[in-house]
């Protein structure tokens, strides 16, 4: 029956573009989402026969005992029948025998899912997944740096393919919810909860999640990308991870005056508008490619201007909420940005990783992610924007202008 | 009639007339405008004030429905912020809830019920009206945000702490919508527990003689096991708003997280109510599709015990499958999988009311007239909303669906195919009563078509946008997910469901002045409140009817000169203790509830107020003025209750009109 089931339902649903998105929650890519979906098929075939023969005879009913003339309605009453009660009793067995059809595979698949299954216990790998206003923390609780702790990263997940991950689910502020739909149902992250989820990628591949309990102004912009790896390339994502931010000490800053526009002249910028998209048929087209092609170092890259942005990178405070390794970066209350520029996406998995994106994000972040705390400040830190205790009124802390944004980008980008 | 027998004041009209009193306990007699209004204690018109407001926020809450429909029209648009996305959300979803279907239900409750019960009026004429004026305090408060600078609740209906501690819910210090959330949630619980108590011992003890409980309409079942479970259940959120407040306003920990509170905690609290709370949208809509199919099938409803207890056996599994609502809270295998087959249980009963409805049509006459056209398609889009509720019931399954827009469109087409095409069958089903005019049956039909064709292209397409990924509450998207379609579609379906809800109201509104006259029984009716003229009088029943039958009314259209002689009788015995005993109109039910009103509206409203005084008026911050304020408004509340205390039952007597002329035209046939 279930078999069944799963078998013919992709065939009726599978030529039809709605259910094929990149959050599709059908077609799956990992064990967890495809017993999930399977339960899912089988609720589907229980109920949609039901609903045949009921809604069948309700049809008939309606259509058979409708009066259709005046006559009709006024002929003498019909039998003033009260019921039956065996009709009613067979009816009420007959309904709890198809429930017990569901039930059996749901309570198979709650166990199922709780945990990584005993015998590939041993092989799972452990990560830390963190929410937080809006954007997702990720600690490789296993990957030790010397002098800094576990490697930490945001908002993209990468983990290794055909192998069961298994993944704690912490939160800093509000409750949010971790959800890969092609990998696994969603689970929360609940403020002094210990949640957990399992799941495991089939095959290499870039996956879209989204957090799916409401947080606050920008919970529509909380995304994530989970990107599964073969063996060795992980290995080498992993390598290249633990290392501190790359080493560029000997560029002295450029001058304000003299900043050398050639890297940003071929681009036009997104004038500043709320919600526009940051994605591109381009990239849509092989995202895992981009990815791939983000851990390379960009062409043409101006040594002197990368030096500014650092500069500058201290100087608006940026360092003071992000961590660069190995740079002046020390701070953990926004994400990691030590290996930022081999990221396919920015500000929380929303926008595609490029020039023109991060140069958006920096001069103008809260039309991109509004009520951010890189805006807004978070506690007693400022941010762009800072509250006026007199007048309960938010006054402007600092900007970013074109020729410093421009240096900024140039170094985030440099940051492999 | 005890009641009256030991009233003082039978016999003795005149001299109760001219009674010295303080002036303060003056009853007014007003009986028609604005006073005979805001002084009434006729559940008739409480009934028909109920009917009102929650059909003026219906509106309300259907505009602000259409703006996030209009702002989903396309990926990535700018129609609206993000903070107004999240207040529309959250107040539509509020409105809709407790100011729309509940309120409506109430209405229903209070004209229809007692006029099904034989009685006269309900057991507590004036707390009637005290609940119906601490509703409208609650839903003001509620609303009262959109005017002010904090904006209205964006925390979403269902304020998952910690989303509302100061720390994540304030945009600035004086921000006070949740606040006002929070005490216009309270005031419209104290409202719906006293309007639900109200009912219980009416039903219990108002019921006309010979009306024993098996024999009761399933409509007045199902107010009775709605007020149970309203008084049931909210405690449970009364207990989570208060330790809410406390928290925001005292500084005590029930959900700080930094100090130990739990938010998961608020999530049991809430579902304990709100699950019941999603029956309490859904058994009033049964009980009246359980009236309409009857009447309209010419023949009894079938299996009316089994229909009953299946009522009653939702409501009391109602209370056991509130977990479910938090699959993805990490509660652990063996709970999940309880949770998981209490409601599959669900499943049975409310499958049972669905076979039972296609029995009650089968073998009938089915007259297709427009009360039963919404009736018929309340068993449609109803047993698609509980197909698509056994989806969810099935926790990995639901791990998927939970927050997606699967269960946004799973709850519509209960909620709206369900609870709301309910209610609007019955406002078509009993408008004639109620007014005395019957509705086109040609633009209800037309409405019925639109709104039905409206909702399933909104709501339909939105399964497939959870199966894809969508989220819930998500004020934007991207382009490239595969949602834009669906979305589209949506939109415009919404568009087509405000156009047919438009038409709908247009014809109730043109009904209720030029509509054709209805003559007496119109639907050639089952229960006793079509055995009255219409519109009813204030004393509705001239003669207290005796029950002999389940369909009273039909029984006494079948043995007509029976009644006659019964009801000869009965009404030389009415005579007999000086007319018809009528409960006193009263001021001191909304000015109890004024107080209630302001003293939520400083208390919810006190950072803003003290902040305000601070800085425009200098005056001291060492006081909390709000506070100070607030207690203005209990104190109200207490003298109101005081001198409506002082105030006495009060009551008068009336003679009823002849009822005979009416009563010839009455009766079996009459309906064409």
């Amino acid at each position: 029956m279930t078999a069944g089931a799963v078998a013919v339902m992709p065939i009726f649903f599978g030529g039809w573009s709605w259910l094929e998105g990149h959050q599709s929650t059908l077609q799956t890519k990992g064990p967890v989402a495809a017993e999930q979906a399977k339960v899912f098929y089988v609720t589907v075939w229980v109920t949609t026969i039901i609903f045949i023969i009921v809604a069948s005879v309700l049809a008939y009913a309606t259509l058979k005992f409708k009066a259709r003339s005046s006559d009709e309605e006024n002929a003498p009453p019909p039998e003033q029948s009260h019921g039956n009660p065996l009709i009613e009793l067979s009816l009420i067995g007959a309904s709890v025998l198809a429930l017990v059809i569901i039930a059996v595979p749901t309570l198979k698949t709650i166990w199922y899912d709780y945990d990584v299954p005993a015998a590939e216990a041993k092989n799972a790998y452990e990560i830390t997944a963190t929410g937080y206003q809006w954007w997702f923390r990720f600690e490789y609780p296993k990957e030790q740096i010397d002098g800094s702790g576990k490697l930490v990263t945001a908002n993209e997940l990468v983990i290794p393919a055909h192998r069961p991950v298994h993944i704690n689910l912490r939160t800093v502020d509000v409750i949010h919810s971790f959800w890969v739909p092609k990998l696994a149902g969603k689970v929360d992250m609940i403020p002094n909860r210990g949640n957990r989820l399992w799941l495991q990628a089939d095959e290499a591949g870039y996956y879209w999640g989204q957090c799916a309990e409401y947080c606050g102004e920008s919970h529509a912009v909380m995304r994530f990308r989970v990107i599964a790896l073969e063996e060795k390339e992980f290995d080498q994502w992993l390598e290249n991870q633990k290392k501190g931010a790359r080493d560029l000490k000997n560029a002295a800053p450029a001058n304000a005056t003299e900043t050398p526009k050639a890297q940003f002249a071929s681009y036009t910028f997104t004038p500043k508008v709320r919600n526009s998209p940051g994605w591109s048929e381009e990239f849509d087209s092989d995202p895992f490619g981009h990815w791939r092609k983000d851990q390379q170092i960009d062409a043409g890259e101006n040594m002197a201007l990368i030096a500014k942005g650092r500069q500058l990178f201290t100087q608006k405070t940026c360092a003071g909420c992000h961590t660069v390794r190995g740079h002046e970066g020390a701070g953990i209350v926004g994400p990691d940005l030590t290996h930022v520029g081999a990221r396919s996406t920015i500000a929380g998995g929303l926008l595609e990783n490029n020039v023109q994106n991060l140069h958006r994000w920096i001069t103008d972040p809260n039309n991109v992610k509004p009520g951010n705390k890189m805006y807004y400040g978070s506690g007693a830190m400022p941010g762009y924007m800072r509250r006026d205790q007199n007048s309960d009124a938010w006054v402007q802390n600092f900007t970013v202008n074109d020729e410093e944004a421009h240096a900024l980008v140039a170094y985030l980008r440099s940051l492999k | 009639m005890d009641a009256s027998v030991r009233s003082s004041f039978i016999g003795k009209e005149e001299k109760h007339a001219v009674e010295k009193r303080p002036w303060i306990l003056t009853r007014p007699t007003a009986k028609s405008g604005l006073v005979s209004w805001l002084t009434t204690v006729d559940h008739k018109r409480i009934g028909l004030l109920y009917a009102c407001s929650a059909l003026f926020f219906f509106l309300v809450g259907g505009l602000e429905a259409l703006m996030i429909r209009i702002q989903l029209i396309v990926p990535n648009n700018t129609f609206i912020t993000h903070e107004t996305y999240n207040e529309l959300f959250t107040m539509h979803a509020t409105t809709m809830i407790f100011l729309a279907i509940m309120p409506l239900s109430a209405a229903f409750f209070n004209y229809i019920m007692p006029l099904q019960i034989g009685a006269r009026d309900v057991a507590f004429p004036r707390l009637n009206g005290f609940a119906f004026w601490v509703f409208f305090a609650g839903a003001i408060i509620l609303n009262v945000g959109w005017f002010m600078k904090s904006g209205a609740p964006d925390i979403g209906w269902f304020g998952y702490a910690p989303l509302t501690s100061r720390a994540y819910s304030n945009q600035f210090a004086s921000d006070v919508s949740t606040d006002m959330w929070i005490m216009g949630l309270q005031i419209l619980g104290v409202s719906s527990v006293i309007g639900s108590l109200n009912f219980i011992v009416t039903i219990i003890n108002l019921r006309a003689p010979g009306l024993t409980m098996m024999r009761v309409p399933v409509f007045t079942w199902m107010t009775l096991v709605t007020a149970f479970l309203i008084i049931l259940s909210f405690p449970a959120i009364t207990i989570a708003l208060v330790e809410l407040m406390m928290d925001r306003s005292f500084g005590t920990n029930f959900f700080e997280v930094s100090n130990g509170g739990l938010p998961i905690l608020w999530q049991h609290l809430f579902w304990v109510f709100g699950h019941p709370e999603v029956y309490i949208l859904i058994l009033p809509a049964m009980g009246i599709v359980s009236e309409i199919l009857p009447t309209f099938s010419r023949k009894p409803l079938f299996g009316y015990p089994i229909v009953v207890f299946s009522g009653a056996c939702i409501g009391f599994l109602g209370f056991g499958v509130w977990s479910h609502h938090m699959f993805t809270t990490g509660m652990g295998t063996v709970a999940t999988a309880a949770f998981a087959l209490a409601t599959m249980a669900i499943a049975v009963p409310t499958g049972v009311k669905i076979f039972n409805w296609i029995g009650t049509i089968w073998g009938g006459h089915l007259m297709m007239r427009t009360p039963m056209m919404f009736a018929l398609g309340f068993v449609w889009m109803f047993m698609i909303g509980g197909f698509s509720g056994v989806m969810h019931a099935a926790a990995p399954a639901d791990a998927q669906q939970q927050d997606s827009y699967f269960v946004v469109a799973h709850f519509h087409y209960v909620l709206i195919g369900g609870s709301l095409f309910a209610l609007l069958a019955g406002i078509h089903y009993w408008f004639p009563l109620v007014f005395g005019r019957k509705v086109s049956e040609f633009w209800g039909k037309l409405s019925f078509w639109v709104i039905f064709i409206g909702f399933n292209t909104t709501f339909f397409p939105m399964h497939f946008l959870g199966l894809n990924g969508m989220p819930r509450r998500t004020a934007v998207y991207d382009g490239n997910m595969g949602w834009n379609q669906a979305n589209f579609i949506a939109t415009i379906g919404a568009i087509i469901l405000g156009i047919g809800i438009a038409i709908y109201f247009a014809v109730m509104i043109y009904t209720y002045f030029k509509g054709e006259k209805a003559g007496r029984d119109p639907w050639d009716g089952r229960t006793l409140e079509w055995s009255i003229p219409n519109p009813p009088p204030e004393y509705n029943f001239a003669v207290t009817p005796t029950v002999h039958a389940r369909d009273a009314f039909w029984y006494e259209k079948h043995h007509r000169t029976e009644i006659e002689q019964e009801k000869a009788e009965h009404a030389k015995d009415e005579a007999g203790h000086g007319g018809i005993h009528m409960p006193s109109q009263s001021w001191f039910p909304i000015i109890t509830a004024t107080g209630m009103l302001l003293g939520g509206l400083a208390f919810g409203a006190k950072d803003a107020i003290n902040v305000t005084l601070e800085r425009s008026f200098h005056l001291s911050a060492d006081h909390n003025w709000g506070i100070l304020l607030a207690m203005g408004g209990g104190v109200i509340t207490f003298l109101g209750a005081y001198f409506w205390s002082l105030e006495g039952p009060g009551g008068y007597h009336v003679e009823p009109e002849s009822d005979d002329a009416n009563a010839k035209s009455a009766g079996y046939g009459s309906h064409h």
